[in-house]
């Protein structure tokens, strides 16, 4: 099942709103922990991150929510939406200090890589979302890689949770 | 007994240095009467430094300081305008009469504003969110898009004064024509406070590490250049990172202010020096940025 969590709803529901800001480092452990409580209730598989209509977002508060949520080893998978451009430099930038990354979904444009992943792991992450469901044989036929690296990349897709393994097949996150 | 402190004419972030050595050693050893009545100009570093002194000295219980205002009624309508009087109020003897003004100016941003909590945080990123979309982008002619990163920026250094400093703090945000030096119009938005300094609030995680250069110049460069933070937490410390990057993409200039010492990102328009060491105590911290408009291509 995937769950969007409207950030904006969660930061009027907390216990005292103060803005329609993500900014503070209270303010976002109070909206971390209102997306956890969704999860845990909602058994959520994928849990898509909606920013839309939040304010700004300073590097705090982007630490907080984002980063923090997936170094705390989130039960789900988590997409990010609805994010201006200074909301994806921000979290972008907290992202990477982390060595984490995240799939942001861009308007007008296709699923997106935030943060640490090289020019590999986001072609690969290309392929597989184009492509949809893919061997580590196939995506190195298909950017003329040799096998190990293919292999290693998908690896890394994995481990960054931008893509899930199933069997020996490599799958795209299943994208509202 | 009282000691008079003159507020230079001309009071920014560089005048402020005089402000400091007339104050001298902390806390005075007299009463102050801060004797503004001769000043003709004053930056919003300089309204703000200003509270910090009387709330430094409120904190350390000094008797409560005189403040005598600026004889230059227009001087003083913007003093009042600025939001300068509604704080000086329970902090400063006020003598002279607070002229009535309507609130705000066409090129104030952010009012002199308290942080003492959170929720100051979120009322000044909400001011200065508002206003900036008029006045930076209308003044300075600063994509609207782009006008959020000025709130960002405000955020991080409001929320250093609650995180770190432990005791409060003010902010003001202004925007003005720098004809002399610049040509240009930019705006400033200053942070204050009046309590540990970056020294103290660094000493236990990183004097040892950076050893006998130790002191406030030292821990001012490991929180702007270094980005540490007095927390173990490894996402700490992204806050004047994210600051330094704000300024350095509009070719600006932030400085801040510790103890004896204020170190500075110095733009190619500025004659600042990048670190002044040994120039007269002052409490807490304080934080300028400066932002020009960009250059007409």
């Amino acid at each position: 099942m995937i769950k969007t969590i409207r950030l904006e709803q969660l930061l009027r529901d907390t216990p005292t709103p103060l803005s329609r800001h993500l900014v503070t480092r209270p303010t976002g452990r109070a909206v971390r922990g209102g997306i956890e409580r969704t999860v845990a209730e909602t058994g959520c598989a994928m849990a898509v991150l909606d920013f839309t209509e939040v304010g700004l977002l300073d590097m705090s508060c982007a630490d907080e929510v984002v980063a923090k949520l997936l170094l705390a080893g989130i039960a789900c998978h988590v997409v990010l939406a609805g994010l201006r451009e200074d909301q994806l430099e921000a979290v972008d930038h907290v992202l990477r200090h982390h060595g984490l990354a995240a799939v942001a979904l861009v308007a007008d444009s296709g699923p997106y890589v935030l943060g640490l992943a090289d020019e590999d792991m986001r072609r690969a992450f290309g392929c597989v979302c184009a492509a949809g469901p893919m061997t580590s044989e196939a995506l190195a036929d298909q950017l003329g890689w040799r096998s190990e690296r293919a292999a290693e990349t998908l690896a890394g897709l994995v481990a960054q949770r931008l893509a899930k393994a199933e069997g020996d097949e490599y799958h795209p996150l299943p994208l509202p | 007994m009282t000691r008079v402190v003159e507020v230079p004419a001309s009071f920014d972030d560089r005048s402020f240095d005089q402000l400091a050595g007339a104050i001298g050693a902390w806390p005075p050893d007299a009463r102050l009467l801060i004797d503004a009545r001769g000043v003709q100009w004053v930056s919003p570093y300089g309204l703000v430094g200003l509270l910090s002194a009387a709330q430094a000295l409120k904190d350390q219980s000094c008797p409560l300081p005189l403040f005598t205002m600026p004889q230059n009624d227009e001087v003083n309508r913007y003093w009042a305008r600025s939001g300068f009087y509604e704080h000086a109020e329970g902090l400063f003897e006020l003598h002279g009469k607070v002229p009535r003004h309507a609130p705000g100016s066409s090129e104030t941003l952010l009012a002199v504003s308290p942080i003492r909590a959170i929720d100051d945080v979120h009322r000044a990123v909400t001011d200065i969110s508002t206003n900036a979309a008029r006045i930076v982008v209308e003044q300075l002619g600063i994509k609207a898009q782009e006008t959020m990163r000025f709130g960002m920026a405000l955020s991080e250094a409001c929320q250093n004064i609650v995180e770190h400093s432990g005791s409060i703090g003010w902010v003001a945000a202004q925007s003005y024509t720098w004809r002399r030096k610049l040509g240009r119009k930019v705006v400033v938005m200053a942070v204050s406070d009046s309590g540990i300094g970056f020294r103290r609030s660094l000493e236990s995680l990183h004097a040892r590490r950076i050893g006998d250069r130790w002191g406030d110049g030292a821990a001012i460069e490991a929180g702007l250049i270094q980005n540490v933070s007095r927390f173990r937490d490894p996402g700490r410390g992204q806050g004047l990172a994210l600051i330094k990057r704000f300024v350095l993409q509009w070719d600006g200039k932030i400085a801040i202010r510790s103890g004896t010492a204020r170190l500075s990102i110095v733009p190619k328009w500025d004659d600042d020096v990048p670190l002044a060491e040994h120039i007269p105590y002052f409490p807490g911290s304080q934080v300028q940025i400066t932002i020009p408009a960009p250059e007409a291509p």
